[in-house]
C-alpha cells in the first residue's frame, strides 16, 4: 500500500511535467502575439515591441523558453504575469481559496443530492420516486450552467431578495453558485449510482446474501450501496476537475473571484506564465484528489483490497 | 418493501440533519464577515448627504490604475477619481485651469509654459511642483515605462524645463493644436513621483495621485476601493464641490456579466451599474426606484472602416454601393431600440469641428447601389452572388469577441442587408483582433471607435503614415489630399480655420465612402434614486466629487 | 457456464422482488416513454436533415418590424432582437448542435474507450503509461482544454468538435478502465480463464459486453454535455459564430434578454434539455437490451 502510493507520487511528477509541456505546446501554437495584446496598436513603436519581446524572452527558440521556464519552476519561481507583471504564485494562492470553497460546497451538494436520489431511484425503480429523481438529475445535466445561474439570480436575488446577486465575500454569496454547480454534479451522480446499484442488486453475492437471510436493509446499505459507489467515486475524480472547470463559467456569471476567471483571462490573453502556473496547480490538485479516490477504492471495494 | 422504505426515510432524515448541521456550521463561521459587509452596504447613505459609501459596478476589469500604462476606458473611470490633470476641458471645448492656473504658448507654438497651483500635494505627501510635472511627462516617453495610449496622447512632446518651483515649460517636437486638449485627458493625469519610482512596475496596483479619492485596495476581478482625500481643494470648474468629496468611499465592483450587473442594481446590492444594455434601459427608466443616467461619449463614433489596401474595396464606387445598401437606421433601431444615436460622420457630435451637415446626407438606395456594382462589371452568378473574372464579390467582415455593445450583431445584420445586393459577407469573429487586423490586415471591413478630446484623433485612423511601422492603420488610407488636411488640422492655430479644416475632412471621408459610421456610444448608468449629482466630463467619464447619497 | 447460472439466479432474484402484475404495468409505461423519446429524437433529427420542411421562415430572415415579439400563432416561439422567428432558428440550429453532440461523442468515446480497454485489460506498464498520458490530459479540466484549443485554432465547427472531443477522452478512458479492472476480478471471468479461454475471447465475449453499459450511459450523457460545452464556449466568447446559430449559441446570445424577452433563450434551452432527456431514455433502453444478464435470460 505504502509502496504503491510512493510509486504513484513518483509517476505523478511526470504527469505534472507532461501537462506543462502540453499547455506550453498548445499556447505556443496560438497565432496571437502576447506582446501585441499588451500594448496599444496606435502608439507603440517597432523598437518598443522588439524590446518588450526581448524582455519577456519571447524571441528565443521554443525549447529554450520551455527549459528556462522549467528551471525557474524547480527553483520555485513561477514567473510574472505578462499582462501586469504580477508574480504568478501569490496570484494563484490568493484566488485559489474562493474556487476551492466553491468546489467543495458544490461537491457536497452534488454528492448528497446525487447519492440520495440515485439510491432512491434504484430501489424504487420505475416508480414515481425513480421518475422524479431521474428527471431532476436530467435537468441538472442538461441545462447550461450560465442559464441556470442567471435564472437562479432572477428568482432568488432580484425577485425574492433572499441572496446576493454576486460577489465572493461570505457564505451568502456562495449559496447560488454552489447550487448552480452542484446540481450539475448531482445529475451525473444520480445516473451513475442508479445504474450501478441496479447492476449490483442482481449480482451473485447479493443474491447469496439474500438467501442467507440478511435483512434487505443490511444488503442495500452494507453491500449494494458500497459496491455501487465505486463507479460514482471514479466519477468524483472526474467531477472535481469538471467543477474546477465549471468555475470558469460560474465565477463569471456571479462575478466571483477565483482561479477559473484568472485562467480564462490568461488563456485569452495568452499570458503563458499565468496559464502554466494554474495548470501546474490544478495538476497537483488533480493528483491529490485521485490518490484519495484510489485509496478509498480499497476501503469500499473488498475485491480491489484483496488484489493489493 | 414498506419496511425498506421506512428505513430509507430514516436515512434521508439523517442525511437532511447532516446537511443542516453542515450548513449551520458554515453559516456560523461565515456569519461574521457576512455581517460586516452587510452593514457596510446597508449603512450606506446615512441621513445626511455627507459621507456614505457608493458602490458602482463596472462592466469589465481595469487593466491597470497607472494612467500612463492604461489603455481601457473602464480604467479611466477609476483613474479619474485618483488623479488630476494640468488643465480641464470645459463644455464649450475651451480649456480651463486645473492643477495649472495659467499658461502661455510660445509664438512658434512649440512650447507651453504652465504656472502651477502651489497648494497641491500628492496623497502620499509628495509636493506637487514643476519637478513632478517634468517627471510625469518624461516618464510617459521613457520606453521603460511601457506607456500605452498616454504616449500617443502626449505626442509630439519632447522635453520639460523646470523654470522655478511652480513654473514648468513643455517643449514639443512640432506644433500641435491637439496637445493642450490631450493634457485634459485622465490618461495624462499626474502620478506621485515618489510612489511611481518606488513601486515601478507595480505602481498600477498601488496608485498615488492628487485626486479627490485615495486608493485603498484592489481585489482582482472583484472590486477596487477608493476613499476620500480629505486634503482635496483643487477641483476643476466642471464640478460644483471644490473641496473634498462628500462620499467616504467608492467601491467599484467588477461585474462583467450583463444580467448580473443590472441585477445587482435591481436587487439593491450595488447603488449604480454602468453600461446598461439597450433592452434594459426602458425597464430602468420605467421603474420609479431607479434612475438612468446617460451621456454620449465624444471622439470617433463606432465606425466600420473599409480596408483600402484590398481590392475591390479600394474603389470608391464599390464602397459607395455598400454605403447605399447598408441601412444604418434600421441597424441602430433594431439593436439599440432607440437608446443609441446613429452616427453620420467620422466624428461624434460634441467634439470641436463636428460637421452637422452630414446628418441625414445618406439615404439607403439599393437600386443605385446595384447600378454602381453593375457599372463596375460585377455580374450576378447563379447563386445570386456577384462575380467578376471568376472572383466572387465578398467582404471579409472582422469583429472582436466578446460581443461588446452588440457589435457582432451589427455584422449579422450587415450580412443580411448586403445579400440582396449580391455581396457575400463573411463574418469572422475573433479573439485576436490585434493580429488579424493590425498585423495581417486580413479584413475588408472592421469596426472601431475612440474616445477623444480633439478631432486630431482622426490622424491615427486616416493618415498614410499612421500609426507606425509595426502596425497597420485601420483604414489603410493613402490619400495625399486627406494627409495634407490632417496635417493642417494638427497645427492650425486659428480655431475658426481649424474647424473648417475638420469639417472638410469629415465630408471628404464620407463622400469617398471610406467608412460607415454606425452609432454614438452613450455611457449609461443605472442607479438607485439615492445616488445624487453624478457629473460627467466632456468625454463622458463620470465624476464623483459632487456625489452624495440620500437615505 | 457459471456465468449463465449466476445470471439466472439474478434473474430469479429480480422476479422475486417485483410482483408480476406491477412488472407488466411498468413495462407498458416504460415502453411508452421509449416510444415518445424515440419520436422526439426522430423529429429533431428530421429537423436537422430537412429544416426547410418544418420551419415556417428562413432562419436568417430578419423581420425588423416584428422585434422581440412574444410567442404567438404567427411565431410559435416568438421573435428575437433581430426579428427572426425563433422556432425557425431553433429548427435550423439543430443541425450544428446535433453535429457537435454526436461527432464529439463518437470521436471522444471511441478514442477514450479504446484507451480505457487497452489500459484496463492489459494492465502493467501499458496501463501506467496510458493512464499517465490520460492524467496529463485530465489535469487540464475539460472546458479549459477546449478553451485553449478553440483559442488557438479559432472557433470553427470542426475545431469545436475537436476541442470538445479531446476534453471528453479522459472521462471515457477512466470509466472504461475502472470498469475493466472491476470486471476482470469477478468470478465468472476467472472461471472463464480457468477453462482456457484466450484473452481476446474473454475480452470480446465477456468483458466488453459487461463493461459497455457505463460507456453507453456516459455517451448518451456526453451528447448533451458536448452541446452544453459548446454553449459554454459561446458564453466565454469562443463559440461558433455562423449565420444560423446552434442552440447553445442562441441560448448564450439570448441570455441578456431574459428579463425582457424570456422566450429567446428559453426555447433553445428547452430544445437542448428535451433532446438530452430523450436521448437518455433511449440510452437506457439500449443498455437494457445490451445487458448480458437480460440477454441470457
Amino acid at each position: 500500500m505504502g509502496r504503491s502510493i510512493i510509486t504513484r507520487l513518483f509517476t505523478s511528477l511526470f504527469v505534472v511535467l507532461g501537462s506543462l509541456i502540453l499547455v506550453f505546446c498548445i499556447l505556443y501554437l496560438l497565432p496571437s502575439d502576447p506582446v501585441l495584446m499588451m500594448i496599444d496598436p496606435s502608439s507603440a513603436t517597432p523598437e518598443t515591441i522588439a524590446n518588450l519581446r526581448h524582455q519577456l524572452g519571447l524571441d528565443r527558440p521554443f525549447y529554450i523558453q520551455f527549459a528556462s521556464y522549467f528551471n525557474n519552476i524547480i527553483h520555485g519561481d513561477f514567473g510574472n504575469s505578462m499582462m501586469n507583471s504580477e508574480p504568478v504564485l501569490p496570484k494563484i494562492l490568493k484566488h485559489f481559496p474562493a474556487t476551492l470553497m466553491l468546489t467543495i460546497a458544490s461537491s457536497i451538494i452534488a454528492v448528497i443530492v446525487g447519492v440520495l436520489l440515485g439510491v432512491l431511484s434504484a430501489i424504487h425503480r420505475n416508480r414515481w420516486i425513480d421518475i422524479v429523481a431521474r428527471i431532476v438529475g436530467l435537468f441538472g445535466i442538461s441545462m447550461p450552467t450560465f442559464w441556470t445561474g442567471i435564472l437562479l439570480i432572477l428568482l432568488f436575488s432580484i425577485q425574492l431578495h433572499w441572496l446576493p446577486v454576486m460577489g465572493s465575500d461570505g457564505f451568502k454569496t456562495l449559496v447560488l453558485p454552489a447550487i448552480t454547480l452542484g446540481i450539475v454534479g448531482a445529475g451525473f451522480i444520480v445516473r451513475m449510482v442508479r445504474n450501478s446499484m441496479l447492476e449490483v442488486i442482481h449480482e451473485q453475492f447479493i443474491v447469496t446474501l439474500r438467501s442467507k437471510g440478511l435483512s434487505e436493509r443490511a444488503i442495500m446499505y452494507q453491500h449494494a450501496l458500497r459496491n455501487a459507489l465505486i463507479p460514482a467515486i471514479t466519477m468524483m475524480g472526474v467531477l472535481i476537475g469538471e467543477m474546477l472547470a465549471g468555475a470558469v463559467v460560474i465565477e463569471t456569471v456571479f462575478s466571483r473571484q477565483g482561479i477559473g476567471r484568472i485562467i480564462a483571462d490568461a488563456i485569452m490573453a495568452k499570458d503563458l506564465p499565468v496559464v502554466q502556473g494554474v495548470v501546474f496547480f490544478s495538476a497537483i490538485i488533480y493528483i491529490i484528489v485521485n490518490l484519495i479516490v484510489d485509496i478509498s477504492y480499497t476501503y469500499i471495494d473488498p475485491r480491489v483490497r484483496r488484489a493489493h | 418493501m414498506l419496511k425498506l422504505q421506512n428505513n430509507w426515510l430514516k436515512y434521508v432524515a439523517v442525511a437532511m440533519v447532516l446537511m443542516l448541521v453542515l450548513g449551520g456550521c458554515s453559516i456560523g463561521t461565515k456569519e461574521a464577515d457576512g455581517n460586516a459587509t452587510g452593514t457596510t452596504t446597508e449603512g450606506v447613505g446615512g441621513k445626511s448627504s455627507q459621507g456614505g459609501e457608493l458602490s458602482y459596478a463596472l462592466a469589465t476589469s481595469p487593466d491597470t490604475l497607472d494612467p500612463h500604462r492604461s489603455g481601457l476606458a473602464v480604467s479611466v473611470r477609476v483613474i479619474r477619481t485618483l488623479y488630476d490633470s494640468l488643465v480641464v476641458q470645459l463644455p464649450d471645448h475651451t480649456i480651463g485651469p486645473w492643477l495649472a492656473t495659467e499658461w502661455t504658448v510660445s509664438p512658434d507654438a512649440k512650447s507651453y509654459t504652465f504656472k502651477l497651483r502651489q497648494d497641491v500635494k500628492f496623497q502620499d505627501g509628495t509636493p506637487f511642483n514643476a519637478e513632478a510635472v517634468k517627471y510625469n511627462f518624461d516618464r510617459i516617453i521613457n520606453p521603460e515605462t511601457k506607456a500605452a495610449n498616454a504616449q500617443a496622447l502626449l505626442h509630439p512632446y519632447k522635453s520639460s524645463e523646470v523654470i522655478d518651483e511652480y513654473t514648468v515649460k513643455l517643449n514639443l517636437e512640432t506644433p500641435s493644436q491637439a496637445f493642450l486638449g490631450n493634457l485634459t485627458q485622465a490618461l495624462l493625469g499626474l502620478v506621485s513621483p515618489t510612489a511611481a519610482k518606488k513601486d515601478g512596475e507595480q505602481f498600477g496596483k498601488n496608485p498615488v495621485g492628487t485626486g479627490p479619492f485615495k486608493f485603498v485596495k484592489w481585489d482582482e476581478n472583484a472590486e477596487i476601493v477608493v476613499e476620500r482625500n480629505d486634503d482635496y481643494k483643487w477641483a476643476p470648474a466642471i464640478v460644483d464641490n471644490k473641496g473634498a468629496a462628500y462620499l467616504d468611499k467608492i467601491t467599484f465592483k467588477i461585474i462583467p456579466e450583463e444580467a448580473t450587473r443590472i441585477g445587482s442594481v435591481q436587487s439593491g446590492q450595488v447603488h449604480a451599474a454602468e453600461t446598461v444594455p439597450p433592452q434594459n434601459v426602458a425597464s430602468i427608466k420605467g421603474d420609479s426606484n431607479f434612475q438612468l443616467l446617460q451621456v454620449n461619449t465624444v471622439g470617433l463614433p463606432y465606425t466600420l472602416f473599409f480596408n483600402q489596401r484590398r481590392a475591390p474595396w479600394n474603389d470608391p464606387k464599390a464602397r459607395q454601393a455598400v454605403q447605399l445598401a447598408v441601412d444604418v437606421d434600421s441597424i441602430v433601431k433594431t439593436l439599440y431600440l432607440g437608446t443609441y444615436e446613429r452616427a453620420w460622420s467620422p466624428l461624434s457630435p460634441g467634439i470641436l469641428g463636428y460637421n452637422e451637415s452630414l446628418e441625414n446626407s445618406i439615404k439607403p438606395d439599393v437600386d443605385k447601389a446595384n447600378q454602381l456594382l453593375d457599372e463596375l462589371g460585377w455580374a450576378r452568378g447563379a447563386d445570386g452572388i456577384r462575380e467578376k473574372d471568376g472572383k466572387k464579390l465578398t467582404i471579409q467582415y472582422v469583429d472582436g469577441s466578446p460581443n461588446r455593445e452588440k457589435r457582432n450583431d451589427i455584422a449579422a445584420i450587415v450580412q443580411q442587408q448586403l445579400k440582396p445586393l449580391g455581396i457575400d459577407v463573411k463574418v469572422e469573429i475573433t479573439k485576436d483582433v490585434q493580429t488579424v487586423v493590425y498585423i495581417n490586415g486580413d479584413y475588408d471591413l472592421y469596426g472601431n471607435n475612440q474616445v477623444n478630446s480633439d478631432p486630431n484623433g482622426l490622424y491615427w485612423f486616416y493618415h498614410t503614415s499612421a500609426p507606425n511601422a509595426a502596425k497597420l492603420s485601420i483604414s489603410g488610407s493613402a490619400d495625399p489630399e486627406l494627409d495634407k488636411l490632417l496635417e493642417q488640422g494638427l497645427v492650425e492655430s486659428d480655431q475658426g480655420k481649424r474647424i473648417a479644416i475638420y469639417k472638410t475632412i469629415q465630408k471628404n471621408i464620407i463622400d469617398k465612402a471610406l467608412i460607415l459610421p454606425i452609432y454614438v456610444f452613450p455611457y449609461t448608468v443605472a442607479a438607485s434614486n439615492a445616488v445624487k449629482d453624478v457629473k460627467f466630463d466632456t468625454l463622458g467619464y463620470p465624476l464623483f466629487n459632487d456625489v452624495n447619497l440620500l437615505k | 457456464m457459471k456465468e449463465v447460472i449466476s445470471s439466472e439466479v439474478a434473474w430469479q432474484g429480480r422476479r422475486l422482488r417485483f410482483p408480476t402484475s406491477l412488472f407488466q404495468k411498468r413495462l407498458a409505461v416504460s415502453e411508452l416513454l421509449v416510444v415518445v423519446a424515440a419520436l422526439v429524437v426522430a423529429f429533431i433529427i428530421l429537423c436537422a436533415i430537412v429544416p426547410g420542411w418544418i420551419a415556417p421562415y428562413l432562419p436568417t430572415e430578419m423581420l425588423t418590424d416584428q422585434l422581440l415579439q412574444a410567442p404567438s400563432a404567427a411565431h410559435l416561439f416568438g421573435t428575437d432582437y433581430f426579428g427572426r422567428d425563433i422556432f425557425s432558428v431553433v429548427v435550423y440550429g439543430s443541425r450544428d448542435s446535433l453535429f457537435i453532440g454526436f461527432a464529439s461523442v463518437i470521436i471522444g468515446g471511441l478514442v477514450g474507450g479504446l484507451i480505457g480497454v487497452i489500459s484496463g485489460y492489459i494492465g502493467g506498464i501499458v496501463d501506467t503509461i496510458l493512464m499517465r498520458l490520460i492524467d496529463v490530459l485530465m489535469t487540464i479540466p475539460g472546458i479549459l482544454l477546449a478553451l485553449a484549443i478553440a483559442a488557438s485554432l479559432g472557433p470553427s465547427l470542426f475545431n469545436i468538435v475537436l476541442a470538445v472531443a479531446v476534453s471528453a477522452i479522459p472521462g471515457y478512458a477512466r470509466v472504461m478502465r475502472g470498469q475493466m479492472i472491476s470486471i476482470k476480478s469477478r468470478p465468472f471471468i476467472m472461471a472463464s480463464r480457468s477453462i482456457g479461454s484466450s484473452n481476446i475471447q474473454i475480452l470480446w465475449k465477456h468483458v466488453l459486453p459487461n463493461s459497455v453499459s457505463p460507456l453507453l450511459v456516459m455517451a448518451t450523457l456526453g451528447i448533451g454535455s458536448s452541446i452544453l460545452m459548446g454553449s459554454g464556449l459561446s458564453f466565454l466568447g469562443l463559440g461558433l459564430i455562423k449565420e444560423v446559430p446552434d442552440w447553445g449559441t442562441l441560448l448564450s446570445q439570448g441570455r441578456g434578454y431574459l428579463t425582457v424577452a424570456w422566450w429567446i433563450c428559453t426555447f433553445p434551452g428547452l430544445a437542448i434539455t428535451i433532446f438530452v432527456i430523450a436521448v437518455n431514455i433511449i440510452g437506457d433502453q439500449v443498455r437494457d437490451v445490451l445487458d448480458p444478464k437480460k440477454r441470457t435470460a
